[in-house]
């Protein structure tokens, strides 16, 4: 049986935090009854009874979206819609960041919901995470012990777990693409409506050789795993080999080899298995096109 | 709702914000929803379906863009402004788009159309003249279980038209066999 | 899902004020016309216009503890912890409330549906099922509260499978002795329903082709965008007043009199504006408990659903199993149909021998079949309350028979809309079946005196592209087929001798009229239409008509909105009382002008003379004169039914493109073509087909309320149970072949159920066009698609075609 909504009537006091080291003051001395909200798309929903204090980090200095060196950072509280929006986002790998944030629900949702808060809540579904891992982005956390950056793919794996229960996801950092003649990226997602959670997305980045040889490959997929994973038996598979429908083929077996999805009420394990082999091969597909080769 | 303090000792904070162009200092408990508040405090239209933010049906105007305020809490819009389907309509004189939806057959039970016409109003101040399918990206976020969202969409079309003083884009065809 | 084009539809001009058509017709000022709703402006500027837009001091907070077992006996329940916490002002078990059986169904006295249900019972019959109420100062200690409550449940074998639910030994879900109007109780067994016309066993030894097919439909919620809410409480004459989100004002006050054992005068149902209510509120859902908790805390007492519980705890529609076999001669002609249902009613009887009834008797007669044979088990099981639902019963049995014909059809080698064209029912015709199948009892039968279907067929197969598609299409380079399919509809306007409604008027100085009906707009514009045959039967503007709707202290009786009744119904009896104040006017007037009765007329807010030399009286003038020199208030009532129920009549046309890959069905285009009688309001009349396509939708692709094995539901939410949304919508083209029903005020019929009945069928036909697969089992998701081409047969069961030489 699912809980009933109950209003958080037990909350104490709101905080509304100017910068990081406040917010993460108010994080220790909250003592695990404290919890961060930002776009509150997810804190709202979870209803969880036992938060006492809530801290508000969306003025905390954590909304942009900017170049630092060889990167793009994006601060943890940056919207889905901020994301849409930006020019340096819709840049940055043909604009997969920006097409997956666009698919992240409706108008309303996009405006509040967040980069980080998609991260944090740790969703096997969270179309963000996919393009962003397909982009070996990492995150940046910050607690008493200071700053360090980890792999996404780290962080993903410790994200429902009480590993991360003290400190702040402050930022994403995307590290620039791979780029040049030959390189495109696509984001591919399915759901049983045009708003809907992801019942598998794929992104997928590619770089072809004027003989039309695949020079590397990155696919990711979320929803059929615990965690958005890549698949990177089939990536390596793929390196060397003539770009053709048979590759194409044989990567969409591999890939449904590689994934472990669930059955729920939203689809059977059976049917993501088989959209994973499709959606690939399409994202796949959607990369080769401009670059005219032999498909 | 917030019923008689003395049973819980709740907090309460001082919220300052601007509803449909009115300066407000309210006094709220920190964990209260902006929904909740907003409807304690007389604003009717702001409809609760949902409570999770997937129907739309409680949008408001933050700072000028659409958001469910069933997922915002109430101390969030410290500082901010907003606008609520009351703050539409400009005393007597209703928004073009308002009339467009009475004009068009767009309003049946009238549930979801307070978040419609917000989400509208926002998406024709951001584009003037949208498409077709803008319009229905637009109210992508609000479930409507009485119109089929046809005439809603047609609504919020002939009102951007009407302001570009264009003719309307849906052309009438009459049909009647006897 | 698709992206929509724009929207097109054929019907009335848009422009206020054109009236329609020609001839006699156009001599119409008001009916006919898209006249704005008279509560428009109050709904567009978010005016405190429902249930809940009221802020009552000292109210409470009611709710509801759901069960968390499917089947069980409540051995002990202990409330004194949850009475104790600060704010809680009461807690009802049912050993605080009498027992009185009764059922939710908003029906006309004697009720139909097995009286097997109890304000509050010492047993559980399904997760979500009430176990106890709790009234508080807020709704956070209410839920509190209900944490608080400790009970002891002896848990029962839950049947949750309906195929299970008769066989012996099985758990018997309502062994009560006092419940009463279940068909066989020991077997689970609600209601059968056995009906036959002709002889079918000889029909079908004439026949020479002969198809039986198996289909499945699911449990369908309505999610109005408003959930049930009721806010109740004292007045100052200590009279229970209840101000609910209700299709049915009165039965609800007779019910709720019943229940809590109050004399029925002491009782008074507001219905305020409704937030939608699609069937869902053709019932007593939250009224009873919480008018109990008003009288037990002395307090306002308001109980809302939220949208979780609104899903499992209010009601749904029928699951069904249907077999359907039907046998044609060479040519196509049907000889015999024979339609065989098992449903489920979930844990309580409401509804349930009705909507099933309809199941037989508003699709069978569909096609001349000179033999017909209709029978039907519903169930009881363990699971959520199926209920009223648009359509009543009608989407499941057309969803089987249209996708039935369109397979003989094509066996055939008959092009489907031949094949309708052939056998479908036709004007003058009389529907014998529905003789035998009334509400719960003996019937009416059916005289066809208006029938568009010809038209809408025609109408709509040309808006589609229905000729070149059907030959040109499957066709496609890739992945994506493209098929087209159809689907003819019919349901009732009204049930026959049983919906009644009474409607009084009475008139101001200023020229006005105070209209007072007991019927409930909820939502579709029913206020409006009803004005508007006011305003044209007094010859007045519509804005001198003020009325005032559902309101049980101040207007007239009414059964409530159901049954596509209100326009016909409601409005015949608009229309009688009408005319009668209109009479009473021109009494006055041919004083005031003398001149005689049968020289004036009434138009544009006056009364003047036909004759040469012309004299008239303002309306306000002659209300000044009757009411302050003749001391006379014009004013009167009339009542009105029907012995018949005039079927409206649709034609749905369905083109859609399969992902071969994904099995994704994306609907490129639906017209529905529909046959209201007179369109009262030709603009309302549209958005009434707009939003039963949309659901119609939703019933053939997307939804479905899931249940787990333990009988919980598993997508109580709009996450996961997914309705249509505006960017799912395909381009709609919605046109009304309007004919002149002679049972209906000013011609009309109704409109509002019977287009959710195409959707369905039309697109599992266009399926099957597209990629060669029958999908017989909604909904028709992608992975029931994907599954049926990998292995090139039917996603169900074995199929048995008997092709007799």
């Amino acid at each position: 049986m699912t809980a009933s909504q109950i209003m958080f009537d037990k909350v104490e006091a709101f905080y509304r935090p100017a910068n990081v080291r406040a917010a993460l003051r108010l994080l220790q001395s909250g003592k695990g009854q404290a919890r961060v909200v930002a776009g509150g798309t997810d804190v709202v929903v979870e209803g969880d009874e036992s938060v006492r204090f809530l801290i508000d980090i969306t003025h905390a200095g954590l909304s942009y979206i900017r170049r630092r060196g060889t990167a793009c950072v994006i601060g943890a509280t940056t919207t889905m819609a901020e994301l849409e929006a930006s020019d340096v986002i819709q840049a940055l790998a043909g604009g997969l960041l920006s097409r997956a944030a666009r698919s992240c629900g409706s108008v309303p949702i996009r405006n509040m919901a967040t980069l980080g808060g998609n991260m944090a809540n740790g969703s096997p579904a969270a179309d963000m995470a996919t393009p962003l891992l397909v982009l070996d982005a990492a995150v940046v956390m910050v607690d008493v012990r200071g700053r360090r950056k980890l792999p996404l793919a780290e962080y993903l794996a410790g994200a429902r777990t009480s590993r991360y229960a003290r400190s702040l996801l402050v930022e994403v950092v995307v590290p620039d693409p791979p780029d040049g003649k030959g390189c495109r990226w696509s984001f591919q997602k399915l759901g049983r409506t045009a708003v809907d959670i992801s019942l598998v997305n794929v992104a997928a980045g590619l770089q072809l050789d004027s003989r039309g040889r695949v020079k590397w490959a990155r696919i990711a997929l979320g929803s059929v795993a615990p965690a958005p994973m890549r698949a990177s038996g089939a990536e390596q598979r793929m390196t060397g080999r003539i770009l053709d429908h048979s590759l194409l083929a044989e990567i969409g077996a591999e890939v449904a080899r590689e994934v472990s999805p669930i059955s729920d009420a939203r689809a059977s394990a059976e049917y993501r298995r088989e959209i994973c082999s499709v959606l690939t091969r399409r994202a796949l597909e959607e990369c080769s096109a401009p670059a005219g080769c032999s498909l | 709702m917030l019923g008689s303090r003395g049973v819980f000792a709740m907090k309460t904070m001082e919220l300052h914000l601007t509803v449909n162009g009115k300066s407000l200092n309210w006094s709220i408990a920190p964990g209260e929803l902006l929904l909740d508040l907003l409807r304690r405090q007389g604003y009717f239209g702001v409809k609760r379906g949902c409570e999770k933010g997937e129907c739309g049906a409680c949008a408001v105007l933050l700072d000028g863009k659409p958001i469910n305020s069933c997922l915002m809490f109430a101390a969030q819009a410290e500082g901010r402004e907003i606008l609520t389907i009351e703050g539409v309509a400009d005393g007597d004189k209703l928004d073009p788009l308002q009339e467009a939806f009475l004009d068009y057959g767009a309003v049946q039970c009238g549930f979801c159309t307070s978040g419609m016409v917000i989400s509208a109003k926002a998406l024709l101040l951001r584009r003037p003249d949208p498409s077709e399918e803008e319009v229905r990206e637009a109210l992508a976020g609000h479930l409507c279980r009485c119109t089929g969202y046809t005439k809603p969409v047609e609504a919020v079309l002939a009102a951007a038209s009407k302001k570009k003083n264009r003719a309307r884009r849906v052309k009438p065809v009459a049909e009647v066999a006897r | 899902m698709s992206r929509a084009m724009s929207g097109d539809r054929a019907s009335q001009s848009r422009d206020r004020g054109t009236p329609l058509g020609s001839g006699a017709v156009s001599s119409r000022l008001v009916v006919g016309r898209n006249v704005r709703k008279v509560d428009g402006v109050k709904l567009v500027t978010g005016g405190a216009a429902f249930t809940d837009d009221v802020q009552i001091p000292g109210m409470l907070h009611g709710k509801i503890l759901p069960s968390p077992h499917a089947h069980a006996r409540i051995r002990r329940i202990d409330t004194s912890k949850a009475k104790a916490l600060a704010g809680v002002h009461a807690v009802l078990t049912y050993k605080d409330v009498p027992r009185v059986p009764h059922t939710t169904a908003g029906q006309a006295w004697p009720e139909p549906s097995p009286y097997d249900t109890y304000l509050l019972d010492s047993k559980v019959r399904f997760v979500g099922d009430r176990v106890a109420a709790v009234a508080a100062e807020s709704r956070a200690i209410a839920e509190r509260a209900l944490g608080l409550i400790e009970v002891e449940y002896e848990i029962l074998p839950a049947v949750l499978d309906m195929e299970q639910a008769m066989a012996e030994g099985v758990a018997v879900i309502h062994d009560e002795p006092d419940s009463t109007k279940i068909y066989d109780r020991e077997h689970n067994i609600a209601g059968y329903i056995l009906r036959e016309i002709g002889n079918v066993d000889q029909g079908f030894a004439e026949c020479d082709y002969i198809i039986e097919r198996e289909y499945r439909t699911q449990r369908q919620q309505h999610c109005p965008l408003e959930p049930h809410v009721t806010i109740c409480w004292l007045d100052a004459d200590g009279r229970l007043v209840i101000r609910t989100s209700t299709q049915v004002p009165y039965h609800c006050r007779r019910q709720v009199a019943m229940i809590l054992q109050i004399p029925l005068s002491r009782v008074h149902v507001i219905k305020p504006r409704i937030g939608g209510g699609f069937g869902g509120k053709q019932e007593m859902v939250l009224e009873d408990i919480c008018g109990a908790l008003a009288l037990a805390t002395r307090r306002p007492v308001k109980i809302e659903f939220t949208r979780e519980e609104e899903f499992y705890m209010a009601r749904s529609r029928h699951p069904q199993i249907l077999r359907m076999k039907m046998g044609v001669k060479r040519d196509g002609t049907v000889i015999a149909s024979q339609l065989t249902v098992l449903a489920t009613t979930g844990a309580y009887g409401s509804h349930s021998t009705t909507v099933q009834g309809n199941t037989g008797s508003k699709v069978l007669p569909l096609y001349r079949a000179p033999n017909m044979r209709f029978e039907c088990h519903v169930v009881y099981t363990n699971t959520p309350v199926a209920g009223a639902f648009r359509g009543y019963g009608c989407p499941q049995g057309f969803f089987a028979q249209e996708t039935l014909v369109d397979e003989i059809a094509c066996e055939l080698g008959m092009d489907p809309l031949e094949f309708h064209r052939h056998n479908v029912i036709r004007l003058g015709d009389t529907d014998l079946l529905s003789a035998q199948l009334g509400e719960g009892k003996e019937g009416l039968p059916r005289l066809v005196r208006s029938c568009g279907l010809p038209q809408c067929m025609e109408t709509a197969a040309r808006a589609i592209g229905w000729a070149q598609k059907r030959k040109k299409f499957p066709n496609g380079h890739s992945h994506l087929r493209r098929g087209v399919g159809m689907a003819c509809t019919m349901q009732g306007s009204g049930i026959a001798g049983v919906d009644w409604a009474s409607a009084f008027l009475k008139m101001n100085e200023d020229g006005s009229f105070y209209l007072q009906v007991g019927a409930s707009d909820v939502g579709g514009g029913a206020d409006t239409v009803l004005s508007q045959i006011a305003a044209e039967t007094l010859g007045v503007s519509l804005d001198k008509i003020v009325i005032t709707s559902g309101d049980t202290d101040i207007t007239p009786f009414d059964v409530g909105a159901y049954a596509s009744s209100t326009t016909i119904i409601s409005g015949g009896a608009v229309k009688k009382a009408a005319g009668k104040v209109r009479a009473q006017v021109l009494e006055l007037a041919s004083k005031m002008l003398d001149a005689p009765v049968d020289q004036l007329d009434c138009g544009n807010n006056e009364v003047f003379t036909t004759c040469v030399c012309r004299k008239s009286v303002s309306m306000s003038d002659l209300a000044m004169q009757a009411m302050y020199r003749e001391k006379l208030q014009i004013m009167d009532g009339a009542s009105h039914f029907n012995t018949d129920s005039p079927a409206p009549f649709c034609a749905t046309f369905a083109e859609v493109e399969v992902d071969t890959e994904t099995g994704q069905v994306r609907v490129l285009h639906l017209a529905s073509a529909v046959d209201p009688g007179t369109a009262i309001n030709p603009m309302q009349a549209e958005g009434q087909v707009e939003g039963a396509v949309a659901q119609g939708l939703g019933y053939a692709l997307t939804e479905e309320l899931l249940l787990d094995a333990a009988g919980r539901p598993v997508n109580p939410n709009f996450l996961d149970y997914k309705m249509f949304a505006a960017t799912d919508m395909p381009k709609l083209t919605t046109i009304l072949i309007e004919t002149d029903e002679p049972l209906g005020p000013y011609g009309a019929k109704s409109i509002s159920e019977v287009p959710i009945n195409g959707p369905a069928p039309a697109i599992a036909n266009a399926i099957f066009h597209a990629v060669g697969v029958r999908i017989r089992k909604l909904p028709i998701r992608p992975e029931d698609v994907l599954r049926a081409l990998h292995a090139e047969r039917p996603a169900n069961l074995e199929e048995e075609a008997l092709l007799t030489p």
